[in-house]
């Protein structure tokens, strides 16, 4: 059962969606026309719970990062709204909007902060901000404190309704938008792996802020509306945190991380809720407990899961052609300083508190060399590659990369340069299919204009081809490791380190992988370098060895020389007794 | 078939169902009178109250015929103590459900959330639910309040405080709606007594622990402590205080005491604390005695002041009905706005803005177990015990 | 002497918090399962030893250990039904364990609002107070803080003494580990969530001593219990019970001078001033 839509139903696609749109618009039309004002009043309900559904999944369910106190830039909107009309000739539309830009405003000053946090300190982190600004905002005299603030009354509430209506659909847009386009697929691939993201050049800090900065400007928006709706505001009401509680019930049920899903579960929630409330008042609490916990048993993925075992709403591959085309290989880069060193190495050092990781290592790496890093257990080779690349800060020392120092640059800004790592386990995006991982890491590689033809030949080159469209899950292990090389190679990199790639593979692997790294030098690599435990499987591919026991470096030079080398047999054995 | 198309002509079917009501019912049909109420979330206990006072007066209006011949019909919706989900269901009431007459809801905060729409439609609405002053100010026209203003509750307090020596005075208040007016009341009201405000503090609820209140408020030592609370914090100062051994000499908290759980929370910490009620079982007004009778053997309990008010919101409602012989809300109005109403908890009388000027707050004391009235004089049923003693 | 007072006050209120947070640490760590339900353990517990003490007139610690079994006995049914299915989607379940607790809150709420109303209720136990070196203590709450400081410290001993201990914290520090160590990790789960949802039962019947508790203040009790775990390092069990005193201590001070509001956003001022400040010690190890 497949999640994704074929790239050639495109066409097809685009009828459906417009005779789709004519439908919603047709819908929303006929409410205000056919219903009683109750009918328009539940109606604008649910499309700013929309509105606040697909806020939230922008940056909890495509980004990853669950928060629970969206709420606050709801509230922020309601009162900018409601000070706005008291205080200015504005009209309310206007002053709605506003509340939405000064929400974004905040997002960009508070994202940056909170965003350092991952799961459940997020989600407690923006909780508490919302409890800190209902508070606030209680002891705000100027905006009626605790007994709020009344503005004048709304008797058309059909222009709420129409704005309301304009902002669900801009949710769903932007959602859509979202989740075929490069920003989203930076977006999934945080979610996925953030640490491996990074690794493929994914500006993730800037991807997180982004998202949340849209993931504000929707609710503050409906609370805006909600605010000259009801004519009324204060702090419980604005900063009420079953809001947010409701809302991800909502996306939930509707399928978390869709286009559809904080559409439909919003809509189905809110009608099934409002009819309980008629008639089963007692009861409502426990039956929208009991919606979630069987919703999440047995169809985790919400009614768009479902729809999707009917064929419906099946999520697009992003950036997906019709077919893979047959591209040419990426032309070699006219790089002025052909003689400079693709990595040189000064004195680096990484101290953990007491422990000495790296111990003022040198060494140099020229271009087309293949270079092996062994040591025994410990010696503090996964260390030197993660300084290498930036997850360590090193302590003290100096790495320059094709002449230019590195030390100070973020991960994903090395691996856009042309720096890329693979990881001891493959980190693949289990969520996404073979093609949307070598796509990403494509984009933001030095091949990044022609992204997909890139991703295409690096596909058909490691052999991966015939499986450019399967989810990721289907690829047996060995073929994991393939894909692994497939997104380093879509960095279209100078340097190209390999964590362990032997591990655990039996003969014929090795020989595999053996023959991809013979080829890296004639696929526009200029250097590798292996750290490796398998050394007989490395000895023979590597022009020099690198050694390092305890932190230190105590050889460096061709293999036949360093595997005799009395010091660094001492190193794997030991002293002899 | 296009599953999207059929979702969307289910939704319209859903969506649309209300508009094919039942047509406006004839001139024998009942009177339906609509409101909600919080029967869940934390608003529970006073809004029930406040119901079955209400279904009380139905049932003996319909006992004796009913209004203008027909009989009455309440229309009650869960608001869930939530101010969004009122609001859509007063609009349901009025838009869908097609009720002849509106009765407000239970508290403050979401009285105030409906009052707009209240406004909006013209529909001439008694609010029991809501002592807050704020709601009736210009430009409201059709909100009518049917309790006394949470401006004076707990006011007779403090002058009598003084006469007693009294000095300095600790205001607490709970940040809702009428508990804000209440506090800032009090805290106008001491400097004009010549009484010093040594302590103040808001809060809201869950309030984690008044330890560390309390321990403040012994800091200052006043003389008076007041506190604008709701039901929770009301036990917990009380507890508190004590934990933190000072008694003074006079405390006084508000809606917490009157509630009958109150006593078994605090157990004989309850004894010499003050509180104010809008209506008491002694009160010399018509009906009393019958009131407490009906409600007892309808409900099996003994009423209290939210179930007189919602009682009396009938009260008045009923006699603007008769006297204007209609149900046109704009006569309603009118009468509302000109006419008063004897009621089981006072006189009912607004401004022009709706505010009422008729009803008043008195104080009771705990004592030995037992509520009793201490103010008006006249009315009383004991004497203030003072100093408040604390064990 | 002021000072001192304020110290006891906190450290005694701390001493309730403690229960509250190790339980669910217990939880959160051996499970990943980030159980939003809770508050709603300690609620039921707490709103049932009122009304059983109000019946009965018993001591309500009379009740602590009947309702420790008897929240350990639905921890135990609860985890198999709706939480074991939920390991198998890997780093997702940590997601979904989420909502199925948020949904199992939304249902305990309301069972304890049907079963035993809306209203607040309290025990008015020990209500007396004594005075030593000038500091006056409330009996309820040295009483509370104390059992609650001596089960969790019990927990403790528990886990770093004994091989079920060792188990459990073998199973939350590495999954893959503790099965190679031919630890049944299914069944550390299971223990876990009991005993989880048995201390926070028994947490309840000793806050009930000291507030007001109601069917609504499970949410907040919730969250509390997840602040004082940030703020003292998930898994960490000394951390989290010197995060739960100093958290006693600094609302205690902070209400004093600066009034409820102030003591009541404590918790979350604190998370996010640390987290601001100090972002690497929030970051869970990859």
């Amino acid at each position: 059962m497949t999640t994704y839509e074929r790239a050639g139903r495109a066409r097809g696609r685009v009828r459906h969606g417009i005779s789709l749109a004519a439908l919603v618009t047709a819908v929303l039309v006929v409410i205000p026309l056919a219903g009683s004002a109750y009918t328009l009043q539940l109606a604008t309900d649910i499309l700013t719970s929309a509105a606040l559904a697909y806020g939230w999944n922008l940056i909890s369910g495509f980004t990853g990062y669950l928060s629970f106190g969206q709420v606050s830039f709801y509230g922020i909107g309601g009162y900018a709204t409601a000070l706005l009309v008291l205080h200015t000739p504005l009209p309310w539309y206007v002053a709605v909007a506003a509340g939405g830009l000064l929400a974004a405003t905040a997002a960009l000053v508070i994202g940056p902060i909170m965003l350092r946090l991952r799961g459940i300190l997020f989600a407690l982190g923006m909780f508490g901000l919302a409890r800190i600004l209902g508070v606030v905002f209680s002891d705000w005299g100027y905006a009626g404190g605790g007994n709020g603030m009344t503005l004048p009354a709304e008797l058309t509430p059909i222009g709420v309704y129409i704005f309301a209506a304009l902002v669900a659909l801009a949710g769903f847009g932007l959602s859509a938008w979202v989740a075929r386009s490069g920003f989203g697929l930076d977006a999934m691939g945080l979610r996925e792996d953030e640490e491996a993201a990074t690794a493929l050049g994914v500006p993730t800090t800037r991807v997180k802020v982004i998202a949340f900065v849209a993931s504000a400007v929707l609710p503050a928006l409906a609370g805006g509306l909600v605010a000259w709706n009801r004519s009324y505001i204060d702090p419980p009401s604005m900063f009420d945190p079953t809001i947010d509680l409701q809302t991800v019930v909502f996306v939930l049920f509707g399928g978390i991380g869709t286009v559809w899903g904080p559409f439909l579960g919003t809509l189905v929630l809110m009608l099934v809720g409002e009819q309980f409330l008629v008639y089963f008042p007692n009861l409502e609490l426990a039956l929208f407990g009991l919606v979630v916990i069987v919703t999440v048993l047995a169809l985790p993925g919400g009614l768009v899961s479902l729809s999707n075992r009917f064929g419906r709403l099946l999520r697009p591959v992003v950036l997906a052609p019709a077919e893979l085309p047959d591209a040419a290989p990426p032309l070699p880069h006219t790089t002025a300083a052909n003689m400079v060193p693709v990595l040189e190495v000064q004195d680096l050092t990484v101290r953990f508190g007491g422990l000495m990781a790296l111990d003022s290592v040198s060494f140099v790496i020229d271009r087309g060399e293949t270079i092996s890093i062994i040591g025994a257990n410990g010696a503090g080779k996964t260390t030197l590659f993660n300084t290498l690349t930036g997850f360590i800060p090193p302590t003290s020392g100096e790495i320059r990369f094709m002449g230019r120092s590195v030390s100070r640059v973020p991960t994903f800004r090395r691996a856009q340069l042309g720096m890329a790592r693979s990881f001891q386990i493959p980190r693949v995006m289990a969520a996404m299919t073979v093609w949307e991982n070598v796509v990403l890491a494509a984009r933001h590689g030095r091949q990044g204009r022609r992204a997909v033809e890139h991703a295409a030949w690096v596909l058909r080159t490691v052999g991966l081809a015939p499986m450019w469209l399967d989810p990721v899950t289907r690829l047996p292990p060995g073929h994991r490791r393939l894909l692994e090389f497939a997104r380093v190679l879509a960095l279209d990199p100078e340097l190209v380190l390999l964590d362990e790639v032997m591990a655990g593979m039996s003969r014929e692997e090795q020989e595999n992988v053996r023959a991809v790294i013979r080829r890296l030098p004639s696929l526009g690599v200029a250097a590798v370098a292996c750290v490796e435990h398998v050394i007989a499987a490395i000895a023979d591919l590597s022009d020099r060895m690198i050694v390092l026991d305890f932190g230190r470096k105590i050889a460096d030079d061709v293999p036949s020389r360093v595997l005799t080398d009395p010091a660094v047999v001492r190193a794997y054995l030991g002293e002899p007794q | 078939m296009n599953s999207p198309i059929l979702r969307a002509l289910a939704l319209l079917a859903v969506v649309l169902t209300p508009v094919f009501a039942p047509p406006a019912k004839g001139a024998d049909a009942p009177i339906v009178i609509g409101a909600t109420i919080s029967e869940t979330g934390p608003l529970t206990v006073d809004a029930g109250y406040q119901v079955k006072g209400m279904r009380l007066a139905i049932d003996e209006a319909n006992k004796q015929g009913g209004w203008l011949g027909r009989k009455l019909e309440l229309k009650l919706y869960d608001d869930k103590s939530d101010p969004g989900t009122a609001v859509r269901l007063y609009t349901r009431l009025i838009t869908d459900d097609r009720v002849n007459l509106l009765v407000g809801p239970y508290s403050s905060g979401i009285t105030q959330a409906v009052a707009p729409l209240i406004n909006k439609y013209r529909f001439a609405t008694i609010e029991p639910g809501a002592s807050l002053p704020d709601i009736y100010v210009a430009g409201n026209k059709w909100n009518f309040q049917g309790t006394a203003s949470s401006l004076q509750y707990l006011d007779e307090l403090m002058p009598i405080a003084q006469q007693h020596g009294a000095k300095t005075v600790a205001v607490l208040g709970l940040k809702s709606a009428y508990s804000l007016a209440c506090y800032k009341a009090r805290l106008e009201q001491a400097p004009k007594l010549g009484m010093r405000v040594v302590y103040q503090t808001t809060y809201s609820l869950p309030q984690p622990d008044f330890g560390a209140i309390a321990l403040a408020i012994k800091n200052a030592h006043p003389d008076v402590v007041v506190g604008c609370t709701y039901y929770p914090d009301a036990v917990g100062l009380t507890q508190a205080l004590h934990d933190q051994g000072f008694a003074p000499q006079f405390l006084a908290e508000t809606i917490g005491p009157v509630e009958a759980a109150f006593g078994k929370a605090v157990g004989k910490l309850a004894n010499g604390i003050i509180s104010n009620t809008s209506w008491w079982y002694n009160y010399k007004t018509p009906g009393t005695p019958a009131f407490i009778a009906d409600y007892k053997a309808m409900f099996h309990e003994d009423p209290d002041y939210h179930a007189a008010t919602g009682y009396s919101a009938l009260t008045v409602l009923g006699a603007a009905v008769t006297a204007a012989k209609s149900l046109d809300q704009e006569k309603l109005r009118e009468w509302l706005l000109h006419n008063q109403v004897q009621t089981l908890i006072g006189v009912f009388k607004v401004n022009a803005d709706g505010l009422s000027t008729g009803f008043t707050q008195h104080m009771v004391q705990i004592q030995n177990g037992a509520i009793k009235l201490i103010t008006p004089p006249d009315l009383a049923e004991a004497k203030l015990l003072v100093p408040y003693p604390g064990t | 002497m002021l000072a001192l007072q304020l110290l006891v006050d906190g450290v005694l209120l701390g001493g309730t918090y403690v229960l509250i947070a190790q339980s669910l640490n217990l939880i959160f760590g051996v499970m990943g399962v980030v159980n939003l339900a809770h508050g709603s353990f300690i609620v039921m517990a707490g709103l049932f030893t009122a009304w059983f003490t109000a019946m009965t007139a018993a001591s309500p610690l009379l009740v602590l250990p009947i309702v420790l079994l008897v929240g350990f006995g639905v921890g135990a049914v609860l985890q198999p039904l709706l939480l074991e299915r939920l390991v198998q989607h890997g780093r997702r379940a940590e997601l979904l364990s989420l909502m199925v607790t948020f949904g199992l809150d939304y249902v305990l709420v309301e069972l304890a609002l049907q079963v035993f109303g809306s209203n607040y209720v309290s025990v008015p136990y020990l209500q007396s107070t004594f005075t030593v070196g000038g500091v006056t203590v409330s009996k309820a709450l040295l009483v509370a803080g104390l059992f609650g400081a001596a089960l969790a410290a019990l927990l403790h001993m528990g886990l770093n003494r004994t091989p079920l201990g060792k188990a459990l914290l073998a199973a939350s520090q590495s999954a893959t580990g503790a099965v190679s160590c031919g630890i049944d990790v299914g069944r550390m789960r299971l223990v876990a969530f009991a005993l989880g949802v048995g201390l926070a039962s028994a947490a309840g019947v000793l806050l009930v001593l000291v507030i007001p508790m109601a069917a609504e203040s499970a949410d907040s009790l919730t969250i509390l219990a997840f602040v004082i775990i940030a703020l003292g390092g998930l898994g960490n069990y000394v951390g989290v019970a010197v995060a739960a005193l100093l958290l006693g201590i600094a609302q205690s001070v902070v209400g004093f001078y600066f009034g409820g509001d102030a003591e009541n956003v404590l918790p979350f001022v604190l998370l996010i001033g640390f987290m601001a400040a100090r972002p690497q010690r929030f970051r869970r190890a990859a």
